[in-house]
């Protein structure tokens, strides 16, 4: 019985700092803006609004047409994520997790 | 008898001319938003004015600097600066603007330290070291960084992120360190600026000239906190900030400036 106690304690330990960086991300907005580069590509910035970096973060250039990922990617080392234009109507999103999905129409990225 | 009223006349018209009421100089950076929902070009007005009466304009030599502040990185505008004449409900003065493109995320950290400025009716140079801070999708960067002009105002609240009724605080500060007690004096851009001038209308009217330009102290640890109690921008300038100091054997008035911009609650 005591036994049972102490891997639960430890499991109970573990999910801590297993949801440690769950809530990092969790408690701030995600941020992205992207902007046209004026050579056929386009560039997006992302963050969250304590300030913090969104390296790693997922990028997805998706089809308005018919909802396809026509690219895929994450933030690079600075935060940023550039794709050629795909020449069709697209959006963007920025997914940093479950409900902190930022989208952003391909009409209102300018240069 | 006639004679003395002679000279007493003379001296009287010089007492009434002069002891009108002295509102405060402001040099701007003025541009229509702080916080853009994305980045796109904005045009930066340099103007050396009275911002709550809209009043005289004074002339503008070219700045020494003029420059912004992004990610941690300082990048000279002053290439960018064109000369242009600002129009004051009374007055016309040379002033400059410039046009810059932001592009990414986080805060654009103008600043312009201005040539310093005779003012005749007091004898004295004025030089108002000034800052404004915007922003492009919300993304902190560099809103409270000290970038190392010789006075500067440390902003402890985001000066484009204010609600009308909060406070914003600040840190006086020169060559680094706080300065305790300085007087700050506090102005609402009373006329919206469209083109190049001073629109007429007025948004408020003081009740008594106490109003127009209000008037706070630091603390002993340089900060100072002001409730802003309407929408639009606030101007703070930090009044000798720079400490006792001399130009062109005359006493020179180093101020710290700031502007901030509150958005009502609607």
């Amino acid at each position: 019985m005591r036994r049972i106690g102490v891997v639960l304690t430890a499991c109970m330990v573990l999910g801590f700092f297993l949801m440690l960086p769950v809530s990092r991300v969790f408690g701030h907005t995600p941020l992205c803006s992207c902007w046209d580069n004026g050579d056929g590509t386009i560039t997006c910035e992302g963050g969250f609004s304590d300030g913090s970096s969104g390296t790693g973060i997922a990028v997805r250039v998706i089809d308005k047409n018919d909802e396809k990922v026509l690219i895929a990617g994450k933030m690079d080392e600075d935060s940023e994520f550039t794709f050629n234009n795909p020449g069709v109507p697209y959006k963007v999103h920025y997914d940093a997790g479950p409900g902190h999905l930022v989208e952003i129409d391909g009409d209102d990225i300018t240069e | 008898m006639k004679k003395t009223g002679l000279i007493l006349l003379p001296l009287l018209v010089a007492m009434l001319a002069f002891s009108g009421p002295a509102f405060a100089h402001f040099q701007l950076i003025h541009t229509e938003e702080s916080a853009l929902a994305k980045g796109e070009e904005v045009n930066l007005k340099l103007v050396f004015t009275h911002p709550f009466e809209a009043g005289h304009t004074m002339d503008m030599e070219t700045p020494l600097e003029f420059g912004v502040v992004h990610k941690e990185k300082k990048k000279d505008l002053m290439g960018k600066l064109t000369p242009i004449m600002f129009e004051s409900l009374t007055n016309e003065g040379k002033a400059y603007e410039a046009f810059y493109k932001l592009r990414g995320m986080g805060d654009y950290l103008f600043y312009v330290v201005p040539e310093p400025y005779y003012e005749g009716s007091e004898d004295v140079y004025i030089q108002q070291i000034t800052k404004v801070i915007l922003n492009v999708a919300g993304a902190p960067t560099d809103w409270d960084a000290e970038i190392g002009l010789p006075v500067e105002i440390i902003p402890l609240d985001k000066p484009y992120g204010l609600w009308a009724g909060n406070v914003f605080r600040g840190i006086v500060k020169r060559k680094g360190k706080p300065v305790p007690y300085c007087e700050i004096e506090v102005e609402y851009l009373n006329h919206d600026i469209v083109g190049n001038k001073f629109s007429k209308k007025e948004k408020v009217k003081a009740p008594q000239d106490a109003f127009v330009t209000l008037t706070i102290k630091a603390n002993k640890d340089g900060e100072f906190t002001f409730g802003i109690p309407r929408a639009g921008w606030w101007g703070f300038a930090a009044l000798g900030a720079g400490g006792d100091l001399t130009h062109e054997g005359k006493e020179l008035s180093q101020d710290a400036v700031i502007w901030v911009q509150a958005k009502e609650m609607k």
